[in-house]
């Protein structure tokens, strides 16, 4: 198991630093100049230059990089604004505050959204698909398969728009979604997160219930399990101890890439519902060609999917006894 | 010129109406509840008539005097709400250049001077600190400020001449990249960081005299009749010597306005409470009525659309700075009856134009002819029609003061093209079929405008090469020298509401990435903007300025004036005051207040 995280960390970290140059670099491909945005349109020669200066943007590319690169191990000295503590993702161009302070702030709001919407669509996913796979070719069966057709057929910024404006605006059946911190008060936080949640998972249960069923029709026609059947175990027996259990682990993998993804930044769920996560931020950063700002949260959404394989990976291990950690 | 949020650049290029806009500062004092931006719907589409522009002149000390002109049925107290998309760039006046910002600064920040609003769609450029909008002398190169009694920093402290000239030495330091550059180019030269670093190491700028702690004296290097103007952005706003934390000020400014900075959560929200060293006495411009202000950013424009509409809760002592009415809502807003008395309505203050390249349109009668034959109507059918836009006739918008009316081309009269007059000139011209080679944002909008654009010149015998171009580099294309275009639509707005930022940038110097756009390089035209520029009668100048307008599109016409966008924005029933301030093209939050 420890050789097995140790190579897997190693790989994740050099992953991590691939995506980063990539991205860094990338930047640098696209038509917009901080600096020249920074200073505003009538803006003399010297002063442009002083822009790119105080932006750092006046050293070669390779040296930004690598200096941004050691500032996240050991922190950095900025000229004009101090020092940024390890690990520092650098200032961001547009605001000048510090970036991993900016993505601390909003990542509770992300986390939230996606813990409630996963536990929704986890449980009604999971649970509808089993039910569906038991009553194979019944109507309940039927009517599984229609409502996860549409389901997944739906988009966010479709339902999610015309939730808000019928539930919220014109019926005006629940609040407008807001972040309230869950320590500030459990039952507001998930109040205020309740639509969003609702229509992230009526999406996402969509999938789950599709897979959940068509691996547990398959597990149900397994040998083993037609063992089990036959040495007299009770129906739940058989579907909890072995067909769900089989049928767990490609629920895992697909549950633990969306977790990465939703943490990385649900962006049209966060722009819907006019949430301060992660998600916005990304996009806020890409219009406002603002590099550190977009280096953290690409890192970000890049770590949430190398950490949660690895996860995911170490989990097989627990649901399927058959699999080995090497 | 800056632009809200997003700088010049980029947001020109997207040409949307929602995102252009200029730096000037806009104070508002004056009627209740939105004042002529609170118009009845225009169905019957005669915009230009309806949104007059407005009249904005030079006050004097006695109007320089406080409080604010009260709105109808002002009540003061209670909390109003304020949402918009983005959080504000800088709190440091110093770097502040776009007008959501300026307009935010309002409630934190004061100048020399300022706008007050007297009337409906009149302003006044008063003494905000100031006890008038300033002494000339020296034929317009010497300007001179007398401090009111009783400005004071929030900690209590007297704002003193020191505190202004220190403000002004700021801006050249390093670490200030941003902001206007006219006050420190008028005190040094045209690349100012050059020749001064700013007072941190202890040097003076020896052109600002200070003799009393109540008086500022500025000496020009040429006469700048409105300098007042200049000095009413808030790039030009006060910043106490004393407190000044050079870089970290821009996250904890010092309030010389009526409110403080209670809290502050990046880009997410912000809590003002007042300033209880303000005094309304000394101060025309701003009205603070509400006790506390709660501003909340991220929110689209849909959204805050949606939120309006319904108008709920604690919605309905909601506002928006600069949240335009979603397009997708427009027609929705416009023909509700019961949303009329919460719709503001304003057209752009800002220059929209299609530049000819006079670098290869040589023959005036070419361009005079496309300018007969524009075709201005079906422009504006396809960009929202008229509910959405006005008919604009000359290069100065009608916000800016001096503008004057007149219609070279006839835009108004016949808004679907002249095309028999356009024949006329071409046939005596040198090309009767000439091939123009036409820029155009690669947008759906501008797709449909190009082809509309295309199909008219077709009429008269022009054929258009149609070049679509990328949004985010169009004016780094369209600002080369040597751009391979010979039409192209760019903006331009004033960073104060008169002709003198507009006509010495828009025909200045011929550069690459420069803002003659269209290329004019006449020596009688040059000549005659420094000769302007050089007068110290404002309204001498004004004149001048209106005139040089028409002879410009009466002998080289180098553009064609495009279309001005009408501003559309809703509000909470329970907000009064608000209006889409004519300058600024946001809402001012001097006169707000809370409905009970």
């Amino acid at each position: 198991m420890l050789r097995f995280l140790t190579r897997r960390t190693v790989a994740a970290a050099v992953t991590l630093v691939i995506i980063a140059a990539v991205t860094f670099f990338l930047f640098f491909a696209m038509p917009s100049d901080p600096a020249r945005l920074a200073c505003g349109k009538v803006c003399p020669p010297e002063t442009l230059a002083q822009a790119r200066h105080n932006l750092g943007l006046d050293q070669p590319i390779f040296v930004q990089f690598l200096e941004w690169l050691a500032g996240v191990f050991v922190g950095r000295d900025y000229e004009g604004l101090g020092h940024c503590s390890a690990p520092c993702l650098g200032y961001s161009f547009v605001n000048r505050a510090p970036v991993f302070n900016t993505i601390i702030d909003r990542l509770p709001v992300t986390i939230s959204l996606t813990i409630g919407s996963s536990v929704i669509y986890l449980i009604f996913g999971v649970g509808t698909g089993v039910i569906a796979a038991l009553n194979q070719g019944k109507a309940l069966d039927k009517i599984a398969s229609v409502a996860s057709l549409i389901g997944s057929s739906m988009q966010i910024y479709f339902v999610g728009t015309l939730a808000m404006y019928f539930l919220v605006f014109q019926w005006q059946l629940i609040e407008r979604p807001r972040y309230v911190p869950f320590t500030e008060n459990p039952l507001e936080w998930a109040y205020g997160l309740l639509l969003p949640w609702l229509v992230l998972a009526m999406i996402s249960t969509a999938n789950y219930t599709r897979m959940t069923r068509s691996t547990m029709v398959e597990q149900l026609s397994e040998d083993y399990v037609r063992t089990a059947r036959a040495k007299g175990m009770s129906g739940r027996t058989v579907i909890t101890r072995f067909a769900l259990r089989g049928t767990l682990s490609p629920i895992a993998t697909i549950f633990g890439v969306d977790l990465a993804v939703l943490i990385g930044g649900a962006i049209i769920t966060e722009t819907t519902f006019s949430l301060q996560g992660v998600g916005r931020l990304s996009i806020q950063s890409v219009v406002n060609s603002d590099l550190p700002m977009l280096m953290a949260t690409v890192l970000l959404a890049a770590a949430a999917i190398v950490v949660f394989n690895i996860i995911v990976d170490a989990l097989y291990a627990v649901i399927d006894p058959r699999v080995r950690l090497s | 010129m800056s632009t809200r949020r997003r700088p010049a650049l980029a947001v020109l290029a997207i040409g949307t109406l929602a995102l252009t806009a200029a730096c000037a500062k806009g104070n508002a004092g004056g009627s209740a509840d939105a004042g002529s931006s609170s118009a009845p719907r225009p169905s019957e589409t005669n915009l230009t008539e309806l949104f007059a522009p407005p009249k904005i002149e030079v006050g004097t000390a006695d109007d320089s005097k406080g409080p604010a002109i009260e709105p109808e049925g002002v009540v003061k107290g209670s909390t109003v709400n304020m949402i918009d998309r983005d959080d504000y760039p800088h709190l440091d006046p110093g770097r502040v250049y776009d007008n959501v910002t300026a307009n935010f600064h309002l409630l934190i920040t004061r100048g020399l001077t300022g706008y007050k609003k007297v009337g409906d769609n009149h302003y006044k450029v008063v003494g905000d600190l100031a006890t008038d909008a300033g002494q000339v002398s020296d034929g317009g190169k010497t300007w001179t400020f007398t401090l009111k009694d009783g400005v004071k920093w929030q900690d209590g402290s007297p704002i003193t001449s020191a505190d202004v000239k220190w403000s002004m030495e700021r801006l050249f330091a390093p670490f200030i990249t941003e902001g206007p550059p006219y006050i420190q180019q008028w005190l040094t030269e045209e690349d100012y960081k050059k020749s001064y670093k700013g007072p941190y190491d202890g040097k003076e700028l020896g052109n600002i005299e200070t003799p009393d702690d109540k008086t500022v004296v500025f000496k020009f290097n040429e006469p700048h009749a409105d300098a007042n103007y200049a000095l009413a952005m808030t790039g030009y706003g006060i910043v106490p010597k004393a407190k000044d934390t050079k870089e970290k000020y821009d996250k904890t400014p010092v309030s010389s306005g009526p409110y403080i900075i209670a809290a502050h959560s990046l880009d997410k929200s912000m809590d003002l409470e007042r300033n209880p060293n303000w005094d309304p006495a000394t101060d025309p411009i701003r009205g603070a009525y509400p006790d506390k202000w709660h501003l909340e950013f991220g929110y689209q424009a849909l959204a805050v659309t949606d939120r309006f509409v319904a108008d709920t809760g604690d919605d309905q002592k909601t506002f928006s700075f600069y949240t335009h009415v979603a397009a997708e809502r427009t027609q929705q807003v416009l023909q509700d009856k019961s949303l009329q008395d919460r719709i503001m309505r304003r057209p752009s203050p800002y220059g929209d134009y299609y530049y000819f390249n006079l670098d290869r349109v040589k023959d005036v009668k070419i361009r005079q002819a496309i300018a007969y034959a524009w075709p201005t109507k079906q422009i504006q059918t396809i960009t929202g029609g008229p509910d959405t836009s006005v008919i604009n006739t000359t290069i100065l918008n009608p916000s800016v003061s001096g503008w004057e009316d007149y219609d070279v081309f006839g835009f108004k009269q016949h808004p679907e093209g002249d095309l028999d007059k356009a024949k006329e000139l071409l046939a005596q011209s040198g090309d009767p079929t000439p091939t123009i080679v036409y820029g155009y944002n690669n947008t759906p909008t501008e797709q449909r405008v190009t082809v509309a654009i295309k199909n008219q010149m077709a009429k008269i015998g022009i054929k258009i090469v149609a070049k679509p171009m990328d949004t985010k580099t169009w004016y780094d294309a369209t600002g080369k020298v040597e751009n391979g275009l010979d039409m192209y639509w760019g903006g331009w707005g004033a960073d104060w509401p008169t002709a003198a930022t507009v006509f010495p940038v828009i025909f200045g110097p011929v550069r690459d990435g420069g803002y003659n756009q269209s290329h004019l390089k006449d020596p009688e035209v040059t000549a005659e903007i420094k000769r302007i520029e050089g007068l110290a009668d404002v309204d001498e100048a004004n004149k001048a300025w209106a005139a040089l307008d028409k002879k410009i599109m009466e002998t080289i016409t180098p553009l064609v004036p495009g279309l001005n966008n009408v501003g559309l924005q809703l509000r909470g029933s329970k907000v009064g005051g608000a209006e889409i301030d004519p300058i600024s093209w946001v809402v001012s939050p001097n006169t707000i207040f809370v409905k009970p």
